[in-house]
C-alpha cells in the first residue's frame, strides 16, 4: 500500500519537468538585429543582465560587470539563444526582454518584417517589448551604450524610454502596436529612434527640432533617444525629428503624453524665446467629414492645450498687459499650427499615408470592413483630403512669480 | 442536526458562471474572429438569444415532469428505447466536444508555462486532477465553485481594470464588421457554445428545488453572457480586427502586456493561479456531468466508479488531433457548428411531443 502512495506521489514530479532555476537562466534585456550581406541571415546581440548587480545579494567588494553583450549570427531570435549557449554559460531566456533593437539600414529593407514577425510568435517575447531603431548598427548601438547612474540594463530602459515617452520626444512603440498597425494597413507606425553617434547640430531653433544624436551636450552617456523612425507597411520609409514626433503624439489620441516643456519664440522681442510648459489635458477633437460619392474627405483638427509660462528671458511684462499677453497667445498658438500644418503637408504629400492612426475616425464612415478596406483610407482618401488644423489656448498661467525683475531698476 | 446536502441557487449560480464564462478565456474570441473581424464581440448575445427559446423549453418540461435529470425527461416524453437512443447521440457529440476543449486548455497550458513539457504529460496530469475532483462529487463542486467563484471573477475584473487604458473604444467601427449577413450566419451557427449548459441539467436532482436550479441557472447565464461579452468587447479593443485573428489566446496575452505599476511587470503569474483554478472546476463538473450521463442511460447506478475510465477516454480522444491550430480552426469548429441545431432543435422537438401528449389526456 505504501509502495502504491509512492508511485502515486510520484506522479506530481512530472510538473516538475518545466523547471528551472533562477540561477541557470540568463535574461536577456535587449535584443539588437542587425542584417548580414546574406539574405536571411541576421546578427543577433543579445544583451544579458547580471542579476547579482544591484541587488542585497551581492557581496561587498565583489566586481562584476552589469551586463554582457554578445553577438551571433542566426536566422530567427530562438534558435540564436540556443547557438549562443556555445559560449554563454546559461540557458537564455527571453522573458524579460524589454526592449528590440534594430538598425536602420534593416528597418529599411523588407527582412525586418519577417524577422519581427517571428518575434511575435515567440511566446517568450512579450507584446509590450519597445521597439527601437538605431541609426547604426545595433550591436554597436548596445556596445557603446554605457549608462553610469543606472547600471541595470532591464532599470535603465524601463526609466529611459518611460521618461522620454512621458516629454513626447519619442513615441511608445511597443510589438502590440507595431502589428496592430502594420496589419491594419491604415496608418503608419512610429518606433522610437535612437543613436550612440553623436553629430552635434547647433542652430535649430528650439529645444527639440533634432533627429537623435545631434543634440549638442557634453558628458553623460552617449546614448541619445529623440524623435522616432516612420515605417509604412513594414518598412522604414523616413525618420521624424523630436519636434515633429510630439506633433505626432499630440494629433494620436492613442498616446499617452500629458506635458511637456518646450519654448516658443518671443513675439516682442524675437531674439528670445518664452520657456512654457505645455499641458495637453484633453484628447484632440478630430471631425472627419467623408463623402462617400467623390471618396473625399475634410479633417477637422482642434487641438486645446493649456501653457504654464516659465522663464520670459527677454522680460517683457507679458503677464501684467492683457494687449501682451494675448500677443504671447495667438503667438503660441500660430506656431503651434505652422508646425503641425507642416507636418500634415509633409506625410500628405511625400508619405501619403498618416502616422496620428486616424483611421480610427475614419472607421466609423463605414459600415463594415470590406467596404472600409475598398475605399481604401490610405491611399485614396488621407492624401486628398482637406485638412484645417486649429490649436486652441485654453488657460495660460504664469508660475509663481507675479512680475519679473524690472531691468531698469535693477541697473540703477 | 441535519444537514442538508443538497445544492441551492448560488451553488448553481458559480457552476454556470465558470462553466459557460471561462469560455472568454481560451480560442472562442480568435474563433468567432476568423469570420466576423471586429464585430465579434456581440456574436455571444445574438447566439443566446437564438438558443434561449430551446433552454427555456428545456427547463419548463424538467419542472413540469419533475424529471430527475434530462435522460429521465427523454424517457418519459419519447420512451424508455427512443429516450435512451437520443441520449447516446448527445454523449457522443459531448464526449468529442469535451475532450476537444480540454486539448484546447492543455495546449493552453502548455503552450504558455510549460514550453518543454509534451502535451501527453501535462494531459495525463490534467485528467488526473480532474479525475480526483470528480470523485468528490457534484456536492463537492458546487461549493469549491461556490468558495472560489468570487476570487476567479475578482482576478478577472482586475485585469479589465488594468488593461483599461489600453482601450481604443473607436476600434468597434465599423459597427458591422465583415458585413451583417456574415454576423447573422456566425451567430445562428454558434449557439452550441452554450450546449455545456444543457449538460448541466444532468445535475437537475441535486439540487434542493427546481427553484433553485432554473433561478441560479438563468441568472448564472445572463451574467455569464455578460461577462463574455464585456470581455470579447475588450479584446477587439486592445487587439483590432486585423490582430485578434492571428492570436490563439487574447486572454493570456492581456495577461502578459498588464504591468502593476513600474514595480510588478511581468504579473501574468498571478492570474494564471485563478485561471487554472477556474479550469479544475470547469473540467471536474464537466466529467461528472458525463460520466452521470452515461450512466443514467445504461441504467448505473453507482456511475461515480466510471469517472476513471470516462476521464481516460476524454484524454485520449483529446490527443487525436494533431496540433492546436488543427484542433481548434477545423474539428472545434465543425463540431460547434454541427451542434447547434441539435441542440436548438431537440428541446422543440420534446415540446411538441409534450403538447401533443397532453392533448390526449385532454381527450
Amino acid at each position: 500500500m505504501k509502495l502504491l502512495w509512492l508511485v502515486l506521489l510520484s506522479f506530481f514530479i512530472m510538473g516538475c519537468e518545466d523547471m528551472i532555476e533562477l540561477e541557470k537562466q540568463s535574461y536577456v534585456i535587449a535584443v539588437g538585429i542587425d542584417e548580414t550581406e546574406q539574405e536571411g541571415i541576421f546578427l543577433f546581440t543579445f544583451q544579458i543582465a547580471n542579476p547579482e548587480v544591484g541587488s542585497i545579494a551581492s557581496s561587498v567588494g565583489s566586481e562584476q560587470e552589469a551586463s554582457e553583450t554578445v553577438t551571433i549570427r542566426g536566422t530567427d531570435i530562438m534558435t540564436a539563444t540556443t547557438t549562443a549557449n556555445a559560449f554563454v554559460t546559461k540557458q537564455i531566456a527571453l522573458d524579460q526582454t524589454r526592449v528590440i533593437i534594430a538598425s536602420e539600414s534593416l528597418a529599411r529593407s523588407d527582412q525586418f518584417i519577417r524577422i519581427i514577425q517571428s518575434a511575435g510568435r515567440t511566446p517568450q517575447i512579450r507584446r509590450s517589448v519597445q521597439l527601437i531603431i538605431s541609426q547604426e548598427d545595433a550591436a554597436t548601438f548596445i556596445k557603446n551604450n554605457q549608462p553610469t547612474l543606472e547600471q541595470r540594463p532591464h532599470k535603465y530602459y524601463q526609466y529611459m524610454l518611460t521618461r522620454a515617452k512621458e516629454t513626447g520626444i519619442i513615441p511608445d512603440a511597443d510589438l502590440h502596436r507595431f502589428f496592430q498597425i502594420t496589419e491594419g494597413d491604415a496608418d503608419l507606425f512610429l518606433a522610437m529612434y535612437a543613436t550612440t553617434n553623436t553629430d552635434p547640430k547647433i542652430d535649430r531653433g528650439s529645444e527639440d527640432n533634432f533627429y537623435a544624436g545631434q543634440i549638442p551636450k557634453s558628458g553623460g552617456n552617449p546614448t541619445q533617444f529623440m524623435g522616432s523612425a516612420v515605417f509604412k507597411e513594414g518598412i522604414m520609409i523616413d525618420r521624424l525629428t523630436g519636434e515633429e514626433t510630439r506633433i505626432a503624439n499630440i494629433l494620436d489620441k492613442t498616446m499617452e503624453m500629458s506635458e511637456l516643456l518646450t519654448t516658443y519664440p518671443d513675439p516682442l522681442a524675437p531674439k528670445y524665446r518664452v520657456a512654457a510648459d505645455y499641458i495637453q489635458s484633453q484628447e484632440p477633437i478630430i471631425d472627419i467629414q467623408y463623402d462617400a460619392e467623390r471618396n473625399h474627405a475634410t479633417i477637422n483638427v482642434l487641438v486645446q492645450f493649456e501653457i504654464e509660462i516659465l522663464a520670459i528671458p527677454s522680460l517683457v511684462n507679458y503677464s501684467q498687459s492683457e494687449a501682451d499677453k494675448a500677443t504671447l497667445e495667438k503667438s503660441i498658438e500660430d506656431y503651434n499650427e505652422a508646425i503641425t500644418k507642416e507636418l500634415i503637408k509633409k506625410t500628405q504629400e511625400s508619405y501619403r499615408a498618416q502616422p496620428f492612426y486616424w483611421s480610427l475616425y475614419a472607421r466609423k464612415h463605414f459600415k463594415d470592413i470590406p467596404a472600409f478596406e475598398q475605399a481604401d483610407w490610405n491611399k485614396n482618401i488621407y492624401p486628398n483630403a482637406d485638412i484645417h488644423v486649429s490649436y486652441q489656448l485654453k488657460k495660460m498661467q504664469f508660475g509663481n512669480l507675479l512680475d519679473d525683475t524690472n531691468l531698469n531698476e535693477v541697473r540703477d | 442536526m441535519k444537514v442538508d446536502k443538497k445544492l441551492a441557487a448560488f451553488e448553481m449560480f458559480s457552476l454556470t458562471m465558470i462553466l459557460i464564462a471561462l469560455k472568454l478565456t481560451d480560442t472562442t474570441p480568435s474563433l468567432f474572429a476568423q469570420k466576423a473581424q471586429n464585430a465579434f464581440w456581440y456574436i455571444p448575445l445574438l447566439a443566446f438569444i437564438v438558443i434561449l427559446p430551446s433552454l427555456l423549453i428545456l427547463l419548463y418540461l424538467l419542472k413540469h415532469y419533475q424529471a430527475k435529470h434530462l435522460i429521465n425527461l427523454l424517457e418519459i416524453l419519447l420512451g424508455n428505447k427512443l429516450g435512451k437512443a437520443i441520449g447516446f447521440i448527445f454523449l457522443l457529440l459531448n464526449i468529442t466536444f469535451i475532450s476537444l476543449d480540454s486539448r484546447n486548455y492543455v495546449e493552453q497550458i502548455r503552450n504558455l508555462y510549460f514550453l518543454n513539457s509534451s502535451t501527453l504529460i501535462i494531459f495525463v496530469l490534467f485528467t488526473i486532477i480532474c479525475i480526483f475532483g470528480a470523485i468528490r462529487g457534484i456536492e463537492v463542486i458546487g461549493y469549491t465553485a461556490k468558495i472560489f467563484f468570487p476570487f476567479i471573477f475578482i482576478s478577472f475584473f482586475l485585469l479589465a481594470f488594468l488593461i483599461y487604458e489600453e482601450l481604443v473604444w473607436d476600434r468597434i467601427f465599423p459597427i458591422f464588421g465583415s458585413g451583417l449577413p456574415l454576423i447573422v450566419e456566425e451567430s445562428l451557427l454558434k449557439g452550441s457554445i452554450y450546449s455545456d449548459f444543457i449538460l448541466l441539467t444532468m445535475g437537475y436532482s441535486a439540487f434542493r428545488k427546481s427553484h433553485d436550479f432554473n433561478t441560479g441557472g438563468l441568472v448564472g447565464l445572463l451574467f455569464a453572457i455578460g461577462v463574455i461579452t464585456f470581455f470579447f468587447l475588450i479584446y477587439a479593443v486592445v487587439f483590432d480586427y486585423n490582430s485578434i485573428e492571428k492570436i490563439s489566446f487574447p486572454f493570456h496575452e492581456i495577461t502578459q502586456y498588464v504591468n502593476l505599476g513600474d514595480f510588478f511587470t511581468n504579473i501574468e503569474t498571478f492570474f494564471m493561479v485563478f485561471w487554472l483554478l477556474a479550469t479544475f472546476i470547469r473540467f471536474i463538473l464537466l466529467l461528472y456531468l458525463l460520466t452521470w450521463l452515461f450512466g443514467a442511460i445504461f441504467n448505473i447506478k453507482h456511475f461515480e466508479l466510471l469517472i476513471l475510465p470516462m476521464g481516460y477516454l476524454v484524454m485520449v480522444v483529446g490527443l487525436v488531433p494533431d496540433n492546436s491550430v488543427v484542433n481548434e480552426l477545423i474539428y472545434r469548429n465543425q463540431l460547434l457548428n454541427l451542434m447547434t441545431p441539435i441542440i436548438m432543435g431537440f428541446p422543440l422537438v420534446l415540446l411538441l411531443i409534450h403538447l401533443f401528449k397532453r392533448k390526449k389526456v385532454e381527450n
